[in-house]
């Protein structure tokens, strides 16, 4: 009881703060418009705090679409890059070489990841544990390497090495507009996992990572909760991709199926807390500025004594494989589990995370 | 940081010295400021650090001569380096950092294809002019982009100088069969040849392709062998080279012509063929032999002396150093000639820009790639390299034709 008042403060003051960097990243770009400068408004934002910014934003959809497979339904898929690369062509492919209008061919992106997502959920999802998570890995590989080398009448189909150039979008305040269509789409990803933690389908999936049979007994089924909830991530994920293709402009195997966003996406919604609507969307934001900030991309930049300047990449990975092992092995419910009123944050709660997490 | 302070105090020394004892050379400028995201760790770190060389080897004497003329005033300049990772989403944030944070006035290329291609983009929604010298792909230059210039000869120009030089000899040879890796890269090199084969009359009997980085390509060489071409050509990378002319020298393919796009050139291939080595020909982009009459900066030769003095321990320089070094150099004389720091005026100059330095011609397509400069073609003799085409620039003649294997 003495614990709750205290726990109930900072949970006050932790949404609070989480309302103004929301309320804040949402309209601070407005001041970019030109009809707010020509009225003397401070620019709040420039070219880089809008690439970072857009950044950031498509990690939160990643991670919080890895949520609803990862963490509701608790089904470890570590190739969903392979929807991101699949949104991102179906974009590239659909504006280069079918001169499609962007905003025609971006709801495609999530329809075809989606498709793709049902037709290998349908064999992937009936193995379970470490055999889902490598298969799925394996998945993810494989759709890159196709992209780039699949051919057809030895021409390339899909740009092959080259690539894929996109033209640059022409529309007034270009930043501002992806900026805007990528937190849309981190929006939506957040309010669906929202939806479907409250619904039939949501109890359905928790129940399946709680105990498959069980769910299957009391009348889940557990095929299709597990292949929808596959297909619902990989479209979210799908949406990043497209919006990504044509901000980036340039798209190739390299930078559309990066095998990195694959560990990337699952450490955000595991620091943020996995199976929680705003935990992944949290860690994203949180760990996406760590790494930036590591990597020196930030405006403000970290000065260590007797480390030279280009060291710091290599400190930054250290210290970022450092600070996951301890949130993973302390705290295995995420960081959010602290804001939520559930836990306060004490040496006994890290003892009985080492405990639970001790094999 | 004690390396920074050690150059900012010898810009500062060089800078002082300028000023006092010539007072009619003109006022100290605002200074330059050029950026460049490299891959200093990752997996294109040995490449980054060449390129990073090539670049700090103009900063070194542009700065010893006071910095940049620009309108009869000394503009000192800093390059300011970010490591991308080798990570070519991460190369893009950088880049929008040095132009929106560092105030970068110019651009220097990144290493690598997808890094070029994502930072061209970059470079042209801000309008920052961005000099290239490590992306021969030609895809980054058909997208009517106005503000990224390649250095390099384009990839389709990888071997043609070996068809050029080959078109001089006698007897003269007819047939090729092009052996090449999948990567964008070694297949713009291949479609080079068949392009411009039929134009030198000759004729491309096979073509063959592979997966990249494959080295078991005994079946590839048979199928070589069974067309018996007077040239054989590989375009792909160094392993591979040598997979090829062991197996060439097992099935007894006896070329009068064998040359790779890529591998000879490195001390590697020697090393690990010995005798075999010799005879190869390949294309590079600069050799430490050309003979090149420069209009401003180093003779070849002092080029060489310079880059030896600054790193002891690496030998001669490579073409990426040579080529890295002279993106520098365009930027520079384009900067010159704009009398201005405005982006747009030095996006002009270099567009117009027409120059023969220690690297070659520097002169731009309206694409924005310098196709002007001929690719230089080297011959492995007794264990040496040497240039041997366009005769103009040639150290030695060719040995040719290449004698059988059983008779060498």
């Amino acid at each position: 009881m003495i614990g709750m008042p205290a726990s109930r403060t900072w949970n006050r003051i932790f949404v609070a703060l989480a309302m103004a960097v929301i309320a804040y990243a949402v309209l601070a770009p407005l001041s970019s418009l030109d009809v707010l400068q020509s009225l003397g408004m401070p620019l709040l934002t420039d070219k880089l705090w809008f690439r970072l910014a857009t950044i950031t934003a498509m990690f939160v959809v990643m991670a919080s679409a890895w949520n609803i497979i990862g963490g509701l339904t608790g089904y470890a898929a570590f190739g969903n890059v392979a929807f991101f690369g699949i949104g991102a062509y179906t974009v590239g492919m659909l504006i280069t070489k079918a001169r499609w209008p962007f905003l025609l061919a971006l709801p495609l992106a999530p329809a075809a990841a989606a498709v793709f997502a049902v037709l290998i959920g349908l064999p992937l999802l009936r193995l379970r544990g470490h055999y889902f998570a490598v298969a799925s890995l394996g998945v993810g590989v494989a759709v890159g390497e196709l992209v780039q080398n699949v051919d057809f009448r030895g021409e390339p189909l899909f740009g092959g090495a080259s690539g894929l150039f996109l033209p640059i979008l022409a529309v007034p305040n270009r930043d501002l507009y992806f900026f805007y269509l990528m937190l849309a789409a981190a929006a939506v990803s957040i309010g669906v996992t929202w939806a479907v933690l409250r619904s039939r389908f949501g109890y359905g999936l928790i129940a399946i990572r709680e105990n498959e049979e069980a769910a299957a007994v009391i009348g889940v089924n557990t095929t299709a909760y597990k292949v929808a909830a596959f297909a619902l991530a990989a479209a979210l994920t799908g949406l990043a991709g497209g919006v990504f293709a044509q901000w980036n402009v340039f798209i190739d195997q390299e930078n559309s199926f990066p095998i990195g966003y694959n560990v990337e996406m699952i450490l955000m919604a595991l620091l943020g807390g996995t199976g929680t609507v705003f935990g992944p969307a949290a860690g994203a934001v949180v760990l996406q500025l760590l790494i930036q900030f590591l990597s020196g991309s930030l405006p403000i930049t970290l000065q260590i004594p007797f480390v030279p300047d280009d060291a710091m990449p290599v400190l930054a990975q250290v210290v970022l494989g450092v600070l996951l092992t301890l949130v993973v092995v302390f705290a295995p419910r995420g960081v959010i589990d602290f804001f939520g009123g559930r836990s306060a944050l004490s040496i006994a709660y890290l003892r009985r995370s080492l405990r639970e997490t001790s094999i | 940081m004690k390396t920074r302070i050690l150059t900012l105090l010898a810009v500062a020394g060089v800078v002082a010295l300028a000023c006092g004892s010539s007072s009619n050379q003109g006022a100290t400028g605002s200074t330059i400021v050029l950026g460049a995201p490299l891959g200093l760790t990752g997996s294109l770190t040995k490449e980054s650090a060449l390129t990073k060389q090539g670049y700090d080897l103009w900063l070194d004497w542009i700065n010893k001569q006071g910095g940049i003329n620009v309108n009869g005033t000394k503009h000192p300049v800093t390059i300011k380096y970010y490591d991308d990772t080798s990570n070519a989403n991460q190369s893009a944030v950088l880049m929008q950092k040095l132009i929106t944070e560092d105030k970068a006035n110019f651009l220097l290329g990144p290493y690598g294809s997808a890094s070029t291609a994502t930072d061209a983009a970059i470079a042209e929604q801000n309008q920052i002019p961005m000099v290239e010298a490590n992306g021969a792909a030609q895809s980054i230059f058909n997208q009517g982009y106005k503000y990224t210039f390649g250095v390099l000869s384009p990839a389709n120009k990888y071997l043609q100088g070996v068809l050029d030089m080959a078109a001089t000899l006698n007897p003269k040879p007819t047939t090729i069969a092009m052996l090449s890796a999948d990567d964008n890269f070694s297949l713009e090199v291949a479609q080079g040849i068949i392009d411009y084969a039929p134009t030198k009359g000759m004729q491309v009997v096979l073509y063959k392709k592979y997966k990249n980085g494959a080295t078991a390509l005994t079946a590839e060489v048979q199928a070589a062998k069974a067309a018996n071409p007077d040239i054989l050509l590989n375009s792909g990378h160094l392993a591979e080279a040598i997979a090829i002319n062991k197996a060439a020298k097992e099935q007894k393919l006896n070329a009068k012509i064998f040359a790779y796009s890529v591998g000879p050139s490195t001390p590697d291939f020697i090393t690990s063929l010995g005798k075999d080595a010799d005879y190869v020909y390949d294309g590079s982009q600069w050799t430490p032999q050309v003979k090149y009459t420069a209009d401003f900066y180093l003779s070849v030769a002092d080029y060489v002396a310079a880059y030896k003095a600054k790193y002891p321990s690496e030998g001669a320089p490579d073409y990426h150093v040579a080529e890295s070094t002279a993106a520098c150099l365009a930027l520079q004389r384009a900067i010159e000639n704009a009398k201005s720091l405005d982006p747009k005026k030095v996006r002009d100059a270099l567009a117009a820009l027409d120059v023969t330095t220690f690297y070659g011609k520097i002169k731009f397509d309206s694409r924005g790639i310098n196709v002007y400069k001929p690719m230089v073609v080297e011959q492995i003799q007794n264990g040496q390299h040497h240039t041997v085409f366009p005769a103009d620039v040639a150290d030695k003649q060719a040995m040719y034709p290449t004698p059988g294997w059983d008779q060498r």
